[in-house]
C-alpha cells in the first residue's frame, strides 16, 4: 500500500511539539534482539530513528485500534503494543526503568484519534451546555468564540464495529472519575478494545463542528500555515459549516432534533449512550492494573 | 520508512466520516484522473479501485493544506511539499465542500487545537479545569503550554506530575 511517507517523515521531524520522545527498547521482526531506537510520539502515530539525531525515521506504527500492555519477557520494563487483526504484529518493547515504561504505557494507550476525538466531543458538549446555561448568545474573550448554535448534524458511528458490551446510561449529572469503582478486568486488559465497542453508542450527537471556522477564498489550512509556527486561526464566522455524516454507502444520516435544555450526561440524541466518565474510566483501567501489577510485584 | 501495513489495511475498513467515488489525480506530472473510492477514516483519506477490499494507498492528513481549485474539485498538498497536489473532482459544489470541511477537520493536530481551546474556555467560564475530574489535566498532548501557540491563553497550568494520576 502507498503511502505519503515523504510528508509522514517531515511530520515526524517538524517543529510541531511531539507528545513524548525517549528511548525504548524494541524487539526485532525477526531476530529476537532489542535494539535500542529513539521514539517519538506525534498524535496517533509512533515514529521511530535509529539514533536520536537521525534526520528520518526508520519506521512508523499507526496507533488505532491497538492495546497497550505489560507483558512476559527476559527484559525489565517490557510491554507490548498489540492490534487486533490477523495476523498482526506484537510490538515488542522495553522502557529503561519504571517510571518510563509506566509513562510510555500511558501516553501510548491514549495515543488513538478516537480517543482525542471523545475527549473534544466531551468539552464541546460542556461548554454548549455552559453557554447554553449562561443565555444563549455568549461573547467570549478573544478569538474562537461559538457564535449562536452551530446546527447540528448526526455522524455515523465512528466506532469500530464489533460487538461490545453496550454500556448502560446514565442520568447522573455529576461526573465520577474514580476508578476504584470500576469492576476488575483480567490480566489482560484491552481498554482501547472496550473504548472502540462504547464508542459505537456514542455515535456523535453533538454538532460536527463547535469551532467555527474561517475559510479564506484560496487555502485552507490544515494545521498548516506557512512561516515558523503552524497555528490554527480560529476566526468567528458567520456561518458555521454544517457537515452531515454519510456512511460508506453514501447513505446520508437524518439529522438530529435539537438539544434539549438541562441535558444531562445521558446524550438527549442518543438516548442509552454511556456517559463520558464511564467511557473514560475504560481508559483508566489499564492504567490501574498497570499500578496493581507493579504494586504486587514489590 | 517501514509501517504496520496490516493494521493500515484494517483500519481502512473501519466505518467512515465520508466515503464517495471521486476522481483523482495523483501530484506527478503525467498523472490522469482516476476513478477511486475515496474513503475517510480518522486522520487518513485511503483510496481504492472501485470494487476492491484493499486500498492503493492512504493519505496521512497532517500538516496537510485542502484548497479549492474549482467549484467542484478540491486538492490536497503536503507543507513538505506544497507544489505537489493530490486533486479530487466531485460531482457537485456541496460535495465537495463538505469533503474539503471534513478532511481539515480530520488531522489530529486540529483536534488537538479544538480541545485546548475548549479546555482553556470553559476554564475561563467556570474557573475549573474540565480535564481534572477524569485524571487527564497533565497529559502533554492536553496542555496549553508545550510550545503550542494558542489564540488565548489566560492560563498556563502546572501540575505536578505524578505519572499516573
Amino acid at each position: 500500500m502507498k503511502l505519503n511517507e515523504r510528508s509522514m517523515a517531515h511530520y515526524a521531524t517538524c517543529d510541531s511539539p511531539p507528545d513524548k520522545t525517549g528511548f525504548l527498547f524494541k524487539k526485532g521482526e525477526r531476530n529476537t534482539a532489542y535494539h535500542r531506537r529513539w521514539f517519538v510520539l506525534k498524535g496517533n502515530m509512533l515514529f521511530y530513528f535509529e539514533e536520536r539525531d537521525s534526520r528520518e525515521p526508520i519506521g512508523v506504527i499507526v496507533l488505532e485500534g491497538c492495546t497497550v500492555e505489560l507483558c512476559e519477557s527476559t527484559e525489565e520494563f517490557a510491554f507490548a503494543i498489540k492490534f487486533d487483526c490477523a495476523k498482526a504484529r506484537v510490538y515488542k518493547m522495553a522502557a529503561e526503568n519504571q517510571a518510563a515504561m509506566e509513562s510510555w504505557v500511558k501516553a501510548l494507550s491514549r495515543a488513538s484519534f478516537d480517543y482525542m476525538r471523545l475527549v473534544v466531543k466531551e468539552l464541546e458538549r460542556q461548554l454548549e451546555e455552559i453557554q447554553e446555561a449562561a443565555g444563549g448568545s455568549f461573547v467570549g474573550a478573544g478569538v474562537g468564540n461559538l457564535q449562536g448554535r452551530p446546527k447540528s448534524s448526526k455522524r455515523n458511528h465512528m466506532g469500530r464495529s464489533r460487538s461490545g458490551a453496550s454500556s448502560s446510561s446514565s442520568s447522573s449529572s455529576s461526573i465520577s472519575s474514580s476508578s476504584s469503582s470500576v469492576p476488575p478486568m483480567s490480566a489482560s486488559f484491552s481498554a482501547q478494545k472496550n473504548q472502540q465497542d462504547e464508542l459505537q453508542l456514542i455515535s456523535g450527537p453533538s454538532k460536527e463542528n463547535g469551532v467555527a471556522w474561517s475559510k479564506p477564498p484560496a487555502a485552507l489550512a490544515n494545521g498548516f500555515v506557512e512561516g515558523a509556527s503552524s497555528c490554527a486561526v480560529w476566526e468567528s464566522s458567520g456561518d458555521p459549516a454544517n457537515v452531515t455524516g454519510y456512511g460508506a454507502d453514501g447513505a446520508r444520516a437524518p439529522p438530529v432534533p435539537p438539544r434539549r435544555k438541562g441535558a444531562s450526561l445521558e446524550s438527549p440524541v442518543c438516548p442509552g449512550t454511556g456517559c463520558f466518565s464511564k467511557l473514560h474510566d475504560w481508559y483508566g483501567k489499564e492504567v490501574e492494573e498497570l499500578r496493581v501489577q507493579w504494586l504486587q510485584s514489590q | 520508512m517501514r509501517f504496520n501495513e496490516k493494521e493500515l489495511v484494517l483500519l481502512s475498513r473501519q466505518p467512515s466520516e465520508r466515503a464517495a467515488e471521486l476522481g483523482m489525480r495523483g501530484p506527478k506530472k503525467g498523472d490522469v484522473v482516476k476513478k477511486r473510492l475515496v474513503k475517510l477514516v480518522v486522520n487518513f483519506l485511503f483510496y481504492f479501485r472501485t470494487d476492491e477490499e484493499e486500498p492503493i494507498g492512504a493519505l496521512l492528513l497532517e500538516q496537510c493544506r485542502v484548497e479549492r481549485e474549482d467549484s467542484q474539485t478540491f486538492s490536497i498538498a503536503f507543507l513538505d511539499e506544497a507544489e505537489r497536489k493530490y486533486v479530487f473532482e466531485c460531482d457537485t459544489e456541496e460535495q465537495c465542500a463538505e469533503w474539503i470541511d471534513s478532511i481539515i477537520k480530520a488531522s489530529y493536530e486540529f483536534m488537538r487545537k479544538n480541545l485546548i481551546f475548549y479546555r482553556t474556555e470553559i476554564h475561563r467560564l467556570t474557573g475549573k479545569d474540565p480535564l481534572e475530574q477524569y485524571g487527564i489535566s497533565d497529559e502533554a498532548r492536553f496542555q496549553v503550554s508545550n510550545g503550542r501557540p494558542l489564540p488565548t491563553v489566560p492560563f498556563l497550568w502546572h501540575f505536578d506530575s505524578d505519572p499516573f494520576m
